[in-house]
């Protein structure tokens, strides 16, 4: 069997492992739907009342309408929950079988958040065409130019908040605090990841220091890219903005991991 | 490949940090933390041949899970040198982790939602298992362990007793040369325990795999092994087989005794140390080399309707190695 086969089957056993233990919770899964379109739907309320008087910041009522619709969307494909997982394998234990098989942990990892993302997003996109055959402000035009873009964008975002979550996971190896690091990480992104309003509607200092960050290109970014807000030079520099900061937070990850392992074989799990 | 094991001078000392109680302590360790070294495994030596089974005895905090992780690359020693099937455990990588077995009787791999088949068929991706050699083992694993009730049922409601045996299934479709296993009867009723046994035994009769096997159930070495290693706070205080051991350690014999009318204990005690005694039983302690002739002596003096000479049992001599030390008799 070549290498890629082998790799296929393996992704195609977690994958499946991930999805049959879905399955199995099908309540909590669409109450996690639920959460996932609730909150944008709330900010939709807000902004959509706020609006009424007329474009906030260039925004109108159908913009934002299609703003958090595809942030819904990108949030749904994006989302990593690793840091939660990675905490409790380190804690408990977990980790020592995983480690000792032949396969890196955090494939297990990537495979569960394919598996997740697939399930989860399909639903939300069927949600949101019904939605739009109702509703024309959130409709789409159908290029697929910038369809492909926005996948490319989506791909970049997931991989890094991916690391992101990982990453943060992997400070269990020297903390009994990573969770709480990765609460606070979402409520810094809650802003300026554009999750609660469009990054133009931010205070400029708050948007400056934004834009040196990682936040806005983890959501913002991918939807401007969906909605069509981004275009020209804001496409490239936003695609460099990716790729740079997911070049960090790999290194990142990789420095934790190595270092993370090497005091997990020092102190014990 | 060779499938041996070598520990040579292996060491792991943990540095952790120490706290007073309370508030105060918490505040002092914030602002300035004290660390103290504990000497998990101190200067182990040993070398396991392939295909042989090891007992690996201790009492709790010995230092047994410490080298076992050592051993199967989980932690690094802080000295020593390690060799298992020809590698190094920690930069052996994925080829050293497809040589081995560990299985954790606390600890569990199988996904707790779906039918144990389902961890097996990951296992067959995870570990390249070919289809034919997957359903061949499988169905040798099943039939050995008695599994076929279990297989399509949800892991949540198996017995503790079917869960590890599925761990063990789990853990072996690989085929691994060597098998790591911590405490894999712990917690479980007597008729599973001697399943597990069974299966152990067999699989090895079978395949020649090489066993490290650490228990607190005496049973479980004694059916299995014919060496143990003894380790206690970080020591190894025996290696050897379990006969050498209760020779070395046993330096009395029991003598067992159904009495007839009239024997009484102050009689008995003329004999040796007298450990129980109810009418009509009685069990008398020995020097080893004067069993015999106390034992003629006491069918002469005595109306003994029974009499059996019996070394010590295994679970004794093990307690006095662990508390008192292996030399203790010899002194």
């Amino acid at each position: 069997m070549s290498r890629a086969a082998r790799w296929v089957r393996r992704y195609g056993a977690l994958i499946r492992n991930a999805w049959l233990v879905d399955l199995q919770y099908r309540a909590s899964i669409t109450l996690w739907l639920l959460w996932g379109v609730t909150e944008p739907a709330v900010a939709l309320g807000i902004w959509w009342t706020i609006a009424g008087d007329g474009p906030v910041a260039g925004y109108a009522r159908a913009d934002f309408a299609r703003y958090f619709f595809a942030l819904m969307l990108v949030n749904q494909l994006t989302i990593a929950w690793d840091s939660w997982y990675l905490d409790s394998w380190i804690r408990e234990g977990e980790l020592n079988f995983r480690l000792a098989r032949p396969l890196h942990p955090a494939h297990e990892a990537v495979a569960e958040n394919i598996a997740y993302k697939a399930r989860t997003a399909g639903m939300i996109l069927v949600v949101w065409l019904l939605v739009a055959l109702a509703w024309p402000a959130v409709r789409l035009p159908l290029q697929p130019g910038r369809w492909a873009l926005t996948a490319l964008a989506v791909l970049l975002a997931a991989a890094m908040r991916f690391f992101i979550s990982f990453t943060t996971g992997l400070l269990a190896f020297w903390t009994t605090r990573a969770t709480a690091i990765m609460d606070l990480h979402a409520g810094v992104s809650l802003f300026l990841s554009g999750r609660i309003a469009p990054l133009a509607l931010l205070p400029p200092a708050v948007a400056g220091a934004a834009a040196w960050l990682w936040f806005p290109y983890m959501l913002a970014f991918p939807v401007e890219v969906l909605t069509g807000a981004a275009h020209g030079a804001a496409l490239g520099h936003g695609f460099a903005g990716q790729v740079v900061w997911l070049g960090v937070w790999i290194a990142g990850y990789r420095l934790a991991w190595s270092r993370g392992i090497k005091r997990y074989g020092a102190v014990g799990g | 490949m060779a499938s041996g094991i070598t520990a040579e001078r292996l060491s792991k000392t943990f540095r952790v940090k120490v706290r007073d109680p309370g508030l105060g302590g918490a505040l002092r360790a914030l602002v300035r933390p004290r660390y103290r070294d504990v000497h998990a495994v101190r200067e182990v030596t040993f070398r396991i041949e392939p295909g042989e089974i090891v007992g690996f005895l201790g009492p709790n905090g010995a230092g047994k899970t410490t080298t076992l992780k050592m051993l199967t690359g989980l932690l690094h020693p802080t000295t020593g040198r390690v060799e298992v099937a020809g590698f190094v455990p920690w930069t052996g990588g994925p080829a050293f982790k497809r040589r081995i077995a560990l299985v954790l009787g606390n600890r569990q791999q199988l996904v707790w939602d779906l039918p144990p088949e389902e961890t097996f068929q990951l296992n067959r991706a995870i570990y390249d298992v070919p289809e034919a050699d997957y359903r061949e083992r499988l169905a040798e694993l099943v039939a050995l362990l008695q599994l076929s009730e279990v297989l399509e049922k949800p892991v949540r409601q198996l017995s503790l007793g079917e869960r590890m045996k599925c761990e063990l299934a789990a853990a072996l479709l690989h085929r691994p040369p060597i098998l790591f296993l911590d405490e894999p009867t712990l917690g479980l009723d007597v008729t599973a325990q001697e399943a597990i046994r069974g299966f152990l035994a067999a699989y090895r009769e079978r395949h020649g795999a090489t066993v490290l096997l650490t228990s607190h159930y005496m049973q479980d070495v004694t059916a299995l092994a014919s060496r143990v290693l003894i380790i206690n706070r970080g020591r190894l205080l025996y290696d050897g087989g379990l006969d050498a051991l209760v020779a070395r350690i046993a330096r009395t014999k029991r003598i067992e005794l159904v009495l007839g009318d009239g024997a009484t204990a102050e009689a008995l005690a003329a004999f040796g140390e007298l450990k129980s005694f109810r009418f009509p039983n009685a069990v008398l302690e020995v020097p080893r080399e004067e069993a015999a002739a106390t034992s003629a002596r006491l069918l002469a003096a005595l109306p003994v309707a029974d009499l059996s000479i019996e070394d010590l049992p295994i679970e004794d001599v093990i307690r006095r190695a662990f508390t008192h030390g292996v030399e203790e008799d010899d002194a």
